[in-house]
């Protein structure tokens, strides 16, 4: 009891209360910003933070971490744009969601199982940190290969209006991932004298065109008076009782895989989300309905997303070894305040562990209050002429992303982006893919390359976990082929015509 | 005007104007003319690093420059230019204006890049001084059968031992190129994402071993998660008391991911001689002291032309080990 006392006392202070606070307002508007991740906020806060005396340094980038998690849910379900990459499988279903009156409950949803979510996980970082982390040096190259290539199988799933496209489109995805230079070798591949390309293709400019410019584009080019606005009220907010309950599954779901895929070192919450989603889906009692704006899409999601919070901090603070790109910068600053994450971390300083876990918990419940208060703006902000709101979208993506490497080379891609998303639309090629190609591409081909080089082909098939998840992917490929055969086989004729109109849904 | 029109219209205005100003941002020459009127500095000052927000350059170059704001009594904005192993930020680097109002960080990779296909030449700048050095260090895993240097190599010379490295083309995959060619070991460099993952894959016994910064192994050989062969540095770490020197093993080795300022060639000689004498008066300082000491590196100062024949000796030496020399 000592200990949990000796962690909750630093927290009473006011200066600690105050972090807290400005922690979780920067967070917020840092998600709200398309471009602009958390990882990005927590490292120039960083900057700042080291003056301060750990707890409260910790305060803040904390709840930078946290509250990046709820305001990047906003552009996703309102205007198609991942407010950080954590939200990409966020678009998938909330924005439907919103096209179809629901961004109310959309984004109700989304707060309340986002909180549940990283409470969970934060549930699993209190209990059993120590035995879980040592997962986490289970996965070498091969492993991380393998849960790759599992989440390349998200693919199928992401392309339900027609696999052929779907498949295009990821495969395309892939092979710009190519593009830059070799992972091992260093050598230029489709560089053409660029020097940027150097480090490949920038992914966030990438996503925020794909998804957000084009829709903006779309929307730009194709209004009429006679179409029906698309987003122009909340509806209502709360779920019914109906909802609650079918909510239930992809939320458990959601909560073990996004825990999961936060221990492993190097995933973080947009592998997660996707593959979260994929799960849900063909757990599904209604799969036709993800990705038309199913709220158990949106939960499992969201929750996987969410819930690698309280994993990536697991393998961060029990091992020292970064769980995801935002905890690199939190061990960074740690080290500087004199406190070294890793095994004796639980052993030396029980208080420091509970402190921790007591400011996510505190900051995971202000991001609630939070974006359940701001509701009553979203309602305003939508309530701004079109013009005017699709301007600004366009200003807010523009900046955002050029701040991610402060030059208009990153705006340029996006822009193009955009207008490639846009052509891809008008085809019926879904961007989903695309997105998971680039996202997971260098991924795959990286770790394959490392596993290559130490152990040979053999490990792949040979280590246990590997092999496991590879199976995985194998059946993952294989059922929803096998179910689309099969039920192009019962009823041809409509098949035929599912395909004929497999282009956007208006 | 019909309504389709106003949208395209507004959001076209709203993007060109937006275009404009960062093109005016990214530009950089808007800063004014800078020479000869005022005393030197009389403006903002803007330190380019090379890597994001976050990593070390970032952290050691605010840390510089909150110790150069008081002595020079301007603003130094850190402005991050990462991408493309930091030759983006070296080449805008290269092409500023020399009137000091421009500086950057320049770490260890301004004598690798040019080896490696980059159009990155060092003598494009004026190098006004070392500020740190983080000396690399060869971990095995903590079951490994090697227990010092010797029997790692020793090893090495009869099957291909695997040495993990923050990334293709860093200081981390030289150093083992270095050892390998140095010694006639058979070393394998697998280039991961960073310094961290690569340590994580020694700790895990993925590798048979890796070489990372003192800063980025210490706490991992404290906590007996990896065992430290030997540090590629004149002399011990502080960090690291147990650990010795590749030359106390026989190997006579020096690897380390050292870092200092520089600004585009041709700098005029009052502002260069400013500039010199306060990032000596800063990078001695006691707040950048114990910042770098916390980080795990060395607050190692070397002055503008020691550090200039350094760089060369640098580029020439890994000019040699990565095979263009």
């Amino acid at each position: 009891m000592n200990v949990i006392s000796d962690g909750l006392v630093p927290l009473l202070d006011v200066t600690v209360v105050v972090c807290l606070l400005a922690g979780l307002l920067v967070g917020t508007f840092v998600g709200l910003f398309p471009g602009i991740t958390g990882s990005m906020a927590v490292a120039l806060a960083a900057g700042f933070t080291l003056t301060l005396e750990p707890v409260q340094g910790l305060a803040v980038l904390l709840t930078i971490y946290v509250g990046a998690n709820y305001g990047d849910r906003i552009p996703s379900i309102l205007v198609n744009t991942p407010g950080t990459p954590a939200a990409i499988a966020t678009t998938l279903d909330g924005y439907p969601m919103a096209k179809q009156g629901k961004a109310g409950l959309a984004l109700v949803a989304s707060s309340f199982v986002t909180t549940a979510g990283i409470l969970v996980s934060m549930a699993v970082f209190l209990v059993a940190a120590r035995p879980i982390a040592q997962f986490a040096l289970e996965f070498g190259p091969s492993e991380m290969f393998a849960l790759v290539v599992f989440g390349l199988t998200v693919m199928i799933s992401i392309s339900s209006k027609s696999i052929l496209k779907g498949v295009i489109a990821g495969i395309v995805g892939l092979a710009i991932a190519t593009v830059g230079r070799d992972p091992v070798t260093g050598d230029e591949r489709f560089v053409f004298g660029v020097n940027e390309l150097n480090s490949g293709l920038p992914f966030i400019a990438v996503i925020i065109g794909l998804f957000g410019i084009a829709e903006l584009f779309d929307q730009l080019v194709t209004h009429r008076e006679h179409l029906v606005r698309p987003i122009s009220s909340l509806g209502r907010w709360w779920p019914n009782r109906r909802e609650i309950r079918q909510m239930g599954k992809p939320f458990a779901l959601g909560s073990v895989i996004g825990t999961f895929v936060g221990i492993v070192p190097a995933a973080g919450g947009d592998i997660a989300g996707l593959i979260g989603w994929d799960r849900a889906k063909r757990m599904s009692k209604e799969p036709e309905k993800f990705g038309k704006g199913s709220l158990e899409g949106l939960t499992a999601a969201d929750t996987s997303s969410s819930a690698t919070l309280g994993g990536s901090l697991t393998t961060t603070m029990a091992l020292g070894i970064p769980g995801d790109s935002v905890m690199a910068v939190m061990i960074g600053s740690m080290v500087i305040w004199g406190l070294q994450p890793g095994p004796s971390l639980f052993s030396n300083s029980p208080d420091l562990v509970i402190t921790i876990a007591a400011i996510m918990i505190i900051a995971t419940l202000l991001s609630l209050l939070i974006s359940l208060v701001r509701m009553r703006g979203m309602v305003r902000l939508l309530d701004l002429p079109q013009h005017y709101l699709w301007a600004g979208i366009l200003v807010f993506c523009a900046v955002g992303t050029y701040t991610t490497t402060n030059s208009m080379y990153t705006v340029w891609v996006m822009l193009a982006s955009g207008v490639v998303g846009l052509v891809m639309k008008r085809t019926g090629f879904p961007a989903g893919p695309v997105v998971l190609g680039l996202l997971l591409g260098p991924l795959a081909e990286a770790n394959l390359r490392r596993a290559l080089l130490i152990d040979g082909p053999a490990s792949l098939v040979t280590q246990p976990i590997s092999a496991v998840l590879l199976v995985l992917a194998l059946v993952g490929l294989a059922t929803p082929l096998v179910a689309r055969v099969r039920a192009s086989r019962r009823r041809e004729p409509r098949a035929e015509e599912a395909h004929v109109t497999s282009g956007r849904g208006r | 005007m019909n309504r389709r029109s106003t949208h395209l219209l507004t959001a076209g205005a709203a993007l060109a104007v937006t275009a404009l100003t960062l093109s005016a941002c990214s530009g950089g020459e808007g800063t004014g003319d800078g020479g000869g009127d005022a005393a030197y500095p009389s403006e903002d000052i803007t330190l380019i690093v090379q890597a994001a927000a976050g990593g070390g350059s970032d952290l050691t170059s605010r840390a510089l420059a909150n110790e150069l704001e008081p002595i020079l009594d301007t603003s130094i904005v850190v402005e991050n230019r990462p991408g493309a192993s930091g030759s983006t930020a070296m080449q805008y680097v290269a092409d500023q204006e020399p009137d000091g109002y421009t500086i950057g960080f320049v770490p260890v990779e301004i004598a690798m890049l040019g080896h490696q296909n980059f159009d990155v030449d060092p003598a494009d700048y004026d190098f006004l001084g070392q500020i740190m050095l983080a000396p690399g260090v060869l971990v095995v895993p903590a079951d490994s059968p090697y227990e010092t240097l010797d029997d790692f190599v020793q090893a090495a010379q009869s099957q291909e031992l695997s040495v993990a490295n923050s990334g293709a083309g860093s200081i981390w995959e030289a150093a083992a190129l270095g050892l390998a060619d140095e010694t006639g070991a058979q070393l394998t460099p697998v280039p991961f994402d960073g310094g961290a993952p690569a340590l994580a894959a020694a700790v895990g016994g993925q590798v048979d071993a890796a070489v990372a910064g003192s800063g980025e192994v210490s706490a991992a050989v404290a906590e007996d998660q990896v065992r430290a062969l030997a540090i590629f540095h004149s002399e011990r770490h502080p960090d690291l008391p147990d650990t010795p020197t590749a030359a106390e093993e026989g190997y006579e080795l020096e690897f380390g991911g050292w870092g200092g300022i520089y600004a585009p060639a041709g700098l005029p000689d009052d502002v260069r001689s400013t500039l010199e004498s306060s990032i000596e008066e800063a990078a001695t300082s006691d707040g950048f002291v114990e910042t770098v000491t916390a980080s795990g590196a060395l607050p190692v100062y070397k002055s503008s032309s020691e550090f200039t024949e350094f760089v060369s000796s640098e580029y020439e030496r890994f000019g040699q080990i990565l095979g263009n020399g």
